[in-house]
């Protein structure tokens, strides 16, 4: 059992289920013009059994896939290269299911029970992303799922590195999924779906990221590069305060900032962000990919991962990532991680989170 | 992680169909009668076996869920001694289980400004302490409790935290009752675990919360001395000393049949104590299958000692409160070390010769000095299993302050 004091993670694959994105390259660019003519993500599954999982799960399943083949832990035939009880999940999302949930109270209404679909069932369970995702590849590390609201991205990729540094699995793979269907945006009091031929990107993510997080021992066993290191992580009531907390913990220059959704009037405090303050290029990803909720923590690392592992090793910045806007914006917490080059000294975790 | 830091359990709180308070479950438990399950006044329950046990409180269109987390953490922690200054001045964190959430808005079909996601009992809880650092709402289905119990001792163990609020809650929703009913796994009487003819599980609503410690936060604040207030009660601190997760990566809502994953995370959280293992709250929930694994996994786990350890088949007096269930079997668990008794089963008509499992009817079984462990199982749709172990602290005559 190492001491949580040294222990850190890295990120080895990356996954992305984005319409018009063949992969996760683009994740901090704007989407292709045609992007919604573009072939849906989903469609790149094949088998039986797909047309009783929900939007969200089928999403998270083709950025998983992609992102376990990327850290080389599934082989050419889509069979894992280590035992499946080292690898865990963490799901991130925070409307998945709601349209099966929608409809099953829709049926229940008129037809009564007898008209659900007992194959639609698992469905209804809140775990269902992670679970299918465990049973499509035999993963059976802790299972988790959190529902956290705007940080829960963040507080997934957080937990795969505790439960990582607990020994409880050696290596996690965390997505975040968000579907846009008619019953995500009933609930939360969207327009409708705008038509394939709107141009300007989406008002709603719809898409699904998975990253692989794992010790630096165990990528390092395995002959696998990583792409970034996960650093410090705070969660805050205020944006400002998990925003400090986390580059007390690590000085180093912020080259890349990954703002909340909604961002207007949320700032770091310029200290916070040192001599970068005020030149930091800021990268409000809910702009660019429609407003992503429980995914944006996954989709702020991964774009992170991307930026760091594209310099190449060239300079020592960091990228700053935050989700949720706090007690400014009235969401009821924000949080705050850092990432850094592969080979960067991480800084303690204990006590990061106060 | 740092394994040597020892994470207790101060204070438990619960609300179940017997009322509210860690007391009335205690002595529902001693009481060991039956309850038959309430019919809830909800028009739009269109199914057969519209069965559940419902906690006395009559608003259906209260957020419930809500309501009962909030009152069993409250209980929590004026057990644990810990009001909201000293929760302020400590890292305190929230972590609550739930299968459904606050399934209202959903279920009411109504969307736009009115909407709020279902699983937001945690924030719920913080917002109400004034706690706004780590707050963690955690879906995993009916063992969601046991992972929130999980979480607390990691974020305990790591440094994160120094108190954790820390349980599951669950309250009615047609959504989950109507897929048992489809599944055809409501049994039409009541909930019978290891019954040799029952016919699946019913539903409960109710919260279990522990306050989940640093020992040295514990200590520094003295609540690991004797209890001047509570003389005729030893240890009522108590270790969590062991929680592992697994998952069957088999199928959506059945559990895998070889039970390799469910013995997997009992042998973690058991560690090399299964000898120590003085009682088993058992998911046992009353599905043929379930019971069946459950009690196997046992043998397997604790040897030829399973057929001596005595089962505490919580689900038989409360029903099967999803997420909250595992929490519940926490605080049953916490109650019995306490007391040093297992209370007597509710009395089975005839046991499953298939579970062949310990269950003690009729008069309470001491727990002996010697085994003051008891192992909370746990699991859920997709496979999720947790395991978690509580431990009694030092008895009167152990001397000295094992922490």
């Amino acid at each position: 059992m190492r001491s949580v004091r040294t222990a850190h993670a890295v990120i080895t694959g990356l996954g992305t289920a984005v319409r018009g994105l063949p992969g996760p390259e683009g994740l901090l660019g704007p989407l292709p013009a045609d992007h919604r003519r573009a072939g849906d993500p989903v469609s790149r599954l094949t088998g039986r059994g797909l047309r009783y999982k929900d939007r969200a799960t089928k999403l998270a399943m083709v950025a998983a896939r992609d992102a376990l083949s990327a850290a080389g832990l599934t082989d050419e035939a889509g069979g894992l290269t280590v035992p499946g009880e080292s690898v865990g999940v963490s799901a991130s999302t925070n409307y998945g299911n709601v349209d099966t949930v929608c409809e099953t109270v829709r049926t229940i209404a008129e037809s009564t029970y007898l008209a659900t679909s007992p194959m639609m069932l698992p469905a209804t369970s809140s775990n269902v992303v992670a679970s299918w995702i465990a049973i499509t590849h035999g993963l059976r590390g802790a299972n988790l799922t959190l529902c956290n609201g705007p940080t829960s991205g963040l507080d997934a990729v957080n937990w795969a590195r505790l439960l990582i540094a607990s020994g409880r699995v050696e290596r996690m793979l965390v997505v975040g999924a968000e579907p846009d269907n008619p019953a995500v945006r009933h609930v939360a009091d969207m327009p409708d779906l705008a038509p394939d031929g709107t141009s300007g990107a989406p008002d709603l993510f719809d898409g699904a990221v998975a990253l692989v997080v794992e010790s630096p021992e165990s990528a390092e066993a395995r002959g696998v590069r990583p792409l970034a290191a996960v650093g410090a992580y705070a969660r805050r009531g205020g944006h400002a305060d998990a925003v400090a907390k986390v580059r007390a913990l690590h000085t180093g220059r912020v080259g890349l900032w990954c703002v909340p959704e909604h961002p207007e009037g949320v700032c770091a405090p310029a200290p916070a962000l040192g001599a970068a303050a005020g030149s930091v290029p800021v990268h409000d990803l809910s702009a660019l990919h429609g407003a992503a909720s429980g995914a944006l923590g996954v989709l702020q690392c991964a774009a992170a991962a991307v930026w760091l592992d594209g310099r190449g090793g060239a300079g020592d910045d960091v990228v700053l990532v935050s989700a949720g806007i706090g007690d400014v914006g009235g969401d009821d917490a924000s949080a705050a991680l850092i990432l850094t080059t592969p080979d960067a000294v991480v800084p303690r975790l204990a006590g990061s989170t106060r | 992680m740092n394994r040597e830091v020892e994470a207790v359990v101060t204070g438990v709180g619960a609300v179940t169909c017997h009322g509210g308070g860690a007391d009335t479950l205690w002595r529902a438990m001693t009481a060991a009668g039956s309850r038959l399950p309430d019919r809830p006044a909800d028009p739009l329950a269109r199914m057969d076996l519209p069965l559940i046990s419902l906690v006395p409180d009559p608003d259906l269109t209260a957020e419930r869920a809500t309501r009962f987390a909030s009152l069993a953490a409250a209980e929590a922690l004026a057990d644990a001694r810990l009001d909201a200054t000293s929760l302020a001045a400590a890292r305190t964190a929230v972590v609550i289980g739930s299968c459904m959430g606050e399934p209202g808005s959903n279920e009411r079909g109504r969307g736009g400004e009115s909407w709020l996601p279902p699983f937001r009992l945690a924030a719920a809880l913080a917002g109400e302490l004034g706690l706004f650092a780590t707050v963690h709402d955690v879906a995993n289905a009916c063992a969601a409790g046991a992972y929130a119990l999980g979480i607390a001792a990691d974020l305990v163990r790591a440094g994160e935290a120094e108190v954790v609020i820390a349980g599951g809650s669950d309250a009615y929703s047609r959504v989950a009752l109507g897929c048992f009913n489809r599944l055809g796994a409501v049994d039409p009487e009541r909930c019978r675990p290891f019954e040799k003819d029952r016919g699946g599980t019913v539903f409960a609503e109710g919260a279990g919360v522990l306050v989940v410690e640093s020992a040295a936060h514990a200590r520094a604040r003295g609540a690991l001395s004797p209890d001047e207030n509570a003389p005729e009660v030893p240890g009522r601190v108590l270790r969590l000393a062991g929680v592992a997760w697994s998952c069957d990566a088999d199928h959506p809502t059945a559990p895998r049949s070889d039970g390799e994953q469910v013995v997997r995370a009992m042998r973690e959280a058991v560690g090399g104590a299964a000898h120590e293992v003085g009682c088993v709250v058992p998911h046992g929930t009353g599905t043929r299958l379930n019971d069946v694994l459950e009690s196997r996994a046992l043998h397997r786990v604790l040897g030829e000692r399973a057929a001596h350890v005595p089962l505490y088949s919580l689900k038989a007096l409360l029903g099967h409160s999803g997420g909250a269930s595992a929490a519940l079997a926490a605080v049953a668990a916490a109650l019995i070390l306490r007391h040093g008794v297992v209370p007597p089963n509710v009395p089975l008509k005839e046991q499953d010769p298939e579970c062949e499992v310990l269950l003690p009817q009729g008069a309470a079984v001491p727990l002996p000095a010697t085994a003051r462990r008891v192992l909370v199982n746990a699991y859920g749709f997709g496979g999720n299993n947790a395991s978690l172990v509580l431990a009694g602290g030092p008895g009167p005559d152990d001397g000295g302050e094992p922490w």
